[in-house]
């Protein structure tokens, strides 16, 4: 092997109560990239087999356990396909209040990523807490933002680690006045630090890696969170239906996680995408706050993806407060179902990107099958590409501390679910 | 008032996951034995959202299951410097109970008083029971727990 051939291995301890083991496989041979492989080798977890055979009733609170991190996400997916299976429609109300409910998952997971996990790469900490000590008041900030999103979850699911609110046919709870009208005070209060945030987030130097990439999103009237079709930036709209005819998941000998190709092709979910396709349906505030600190999307710098995870903040906590503000407590929070046979599929953006159920009853509503396609195997691809186009226009004769860096900040953009693990990237280089 | 105007909390961290639950069985065996004016919390991986539950509170008391080495149910209370040793990293899913105090610290959001206790555990299998040496342990540190707040007034509960 020469000076140039280098083995890159990076690996991901297994984190207690956590999904994820990954490492990432570069070979170097001749200044060009030979090789690079991104390797989840997380244990299969079976949630899909978990499902079949049990009631309609229990899949909110059974697939709120696949991520710590988004579980709402995961039970409003569930629990709006089986109320289309069902032929329910929910009552305005419960719509509103889970695109108020997710809207809290955005801003705790967004608040989260940002302060705990992206910033400290970009002004040169190896963590928030080294970050903390310079900065308390960004840190401080960001956990207060986070707080915001829990209580929002908190309010409506009792918990927002792994809430237990939501139900086919509505919410098994509908929160006081007296607790909204609370809740609206938190918002009031963490608006305006959304928007320095925003401020805050627009500054930070950049680097500058322009890739051509498809964003793929869901697009509805409002900027879509938990409703809509899909998108792509290639013109595609099509209904959550039609997603197995365009989108194809596969395994790679590498990877115990499936990736996923629209067309044939990597593709990009997530904050950058949505901003990229709906970012103009954006309230005019947020868009004249964007234009006073020269954000301007779509944006091809995937390093942008933080700065659109700071606005799409601003915009959940506005768009809380707007489905807050004239609360009224129902004299029920859900509706009669009555199961029945069938197949349905549907989608919401969960902060990670487009999140796709799909599942089959009997006529008494046991689930026969289910299939859930996350963000996270979906941009698995596309995460292997930027790496190889990224790491390229670094700079392959970087020392090993630096590329380990630039692949740890790379992966990053993206938020996966082995995002936290990065921190622990192990770097072992075989020069010969 | 058992303490005056201060706010106190006891918190056991933990999981349904046999010895994992070493930190709720405490906050189970302190039930009915603490003035009701002292929050009594189980929580499952707090993470940051600990940061804000220390925020409000002028001592706080956690209890959390530990893994060094030791026999299963001792009992070790660890104090503000040995913090750091214990770091294993900083992560969003898996943030730790020292990741977030040693954030908290730099946030200058620590209570007043914090006294920080492990309990050794063995297994912890998803389902399965804890084991007696939890269970035993569990219970001595809530008499203990029960007995330092209570001892000025000698309330202790058995």
């Amino acid at each position: 092997m020469t000076d140039q051939q280098k083995m890159v291995s990076i690996h991901v301890p297994v984190l207690t109560r956590v999904e994820g083991e990954g490492a990432l496989h570069l070979r170097i041979q001749d200044g060009c990239i030979e090789e690079l492989k991104l390797r989840i080798y997380e244990p299969p977890r079976f949630f899909e087999k978990f499902l079949e055979g049990r009631s309609y009733q229990e899949v909110p609170d059974m697939v709120a356990r696949i991520c710590g991190i988004c579980p709402v996400a995961y039970q409003i997916t569930a629990a709006q396909t089986l109320e289309k299976l069902f032929g329910v429609e929910p009552p305005p109300w419960a719509k509103a209040m889970r695109r108020a409910m997710y809207c809290g998952e955005w801003i705790q997971s967004h608040s989260l990523h940002i302060h705990l996990l992206a910033t400290p790469d970009f002004f040169g900490y190896d963590s928030a807490i080294a970050m903390a000590k310079d900065h308390p008041e960004v840190v401080r900030r960001g956990l207060k933002l986070q707080a915001a999103g829990n209580a929002l979850m908190d309010l409506f699911g009792a918990r927002s680690v792994h809430p237990v609110g939501v139900k086919v046919g509505g919410f098994h709870h509908a929160p006081t006045e007296d607790q909204v009208a609370r809740m609206v005070e938190q918002l009031d209060e963490a608006l305006p630090l959304a928007g320095e945030l925003v401020r805050w987030a627009a500054a930070i130097a950049m680097p500058q890696d322009d890739q051509a990439f498809t964003s793929v999103a869901m697009e509805d009237a409002r900027y879509a969170i938990e409703a809509g079709d899909i998108s792509s930036g290639l013109g595609m709209s099509i209904a959550a239906e039609e997603f197995e005819q365009r989108f194809n998941e596969y395994q790679v000998p590498h990877s115990t996680a499936f990736y996923s190709y629209m067309d044939g092709q990597p593709y990009l979910v997530g904050p950058l995408a949505r901003m990229n396709l709906n970012g103009k349906q954006l309230p005019v505030s947020i868009q004249t706050l964007m234009a006073e600190t020269g954000l301007a999307f779509p944006n091809t710098n995937m390093f942008m993806s933080l700065v659109a995870r700071a606005v799409e903040i601003l915009y959940a906590l506005g768009e809380a407060r707007r489905l807050l503000q004239h609360y009224e407590r129902p004299s029920r929070p859900d509706m009669d179902v009555s199961p029945r046979a069938g197949i349905a599929m549907g989608c919401t953006e969960a902060p990670r990107g487009l999140l796709w159920h799909r599942y089959e009853t009997d006529a008494e509503g046991r689930i026969l099958s289910a299939r859930i396609v996350p963000p996270t195997s979906q941009n698995q691809g596309r995460i292997e590409e930027d790496l190889r186009l990224s790491l390229t226009a670094f700079g392959l004769d970087h020392e090993d501390s630096a590329l380990r860096l630039h692949c740890e900040k790379v992966i990053r953009n993206y938020d996966p679910c082995i995002s936290c693990a990065t921190h622990f990237l192990r770097l072992d280089v075989d020069r010969k | 008032m058992l303490i005056g105007s201060e706010r106190i909390k006891v918190v056991g961290i933990g999981s349904p996951s046999s010895d994992d639950q070493a930190g709720w069985l405490v906050i189970d065996a302190l039930a009915n034995k603490l003035p009701p004016d002292v929050e009594l919390t189980k929580l499952d991986r707090p993470g940051s959202l600990l940061i804000s539950l220390l925020e409000k509170a002028d001592k706080v008391i956690l209890i959390d299951a530990m893994q060094c080495g030791g026999s299963p149910g001792e009992i070790r209370h660890f104090a503000l410097g040995e913090w750091a040793n214990y770091r294993t990293g900083l992560s969003s899913h898996g943030l730790g109970v020292f990741d977030a105090l040693m954030l908290a610290k730099e946030l200058d959001c620590l209570p007043e008083t914090l006294d920080l206790y492990g309990i050794e555990i063995g297994s912890a299998l998803p389902g399965d029971q804890p084991s007696d040496a939890i269970s035993d342990a569990a219970e001595k540190l809530a008499y203990r727990i029960a007995k330092g707040l209570t001892a000025p007034l000698g309330q202790v509960a058995q």
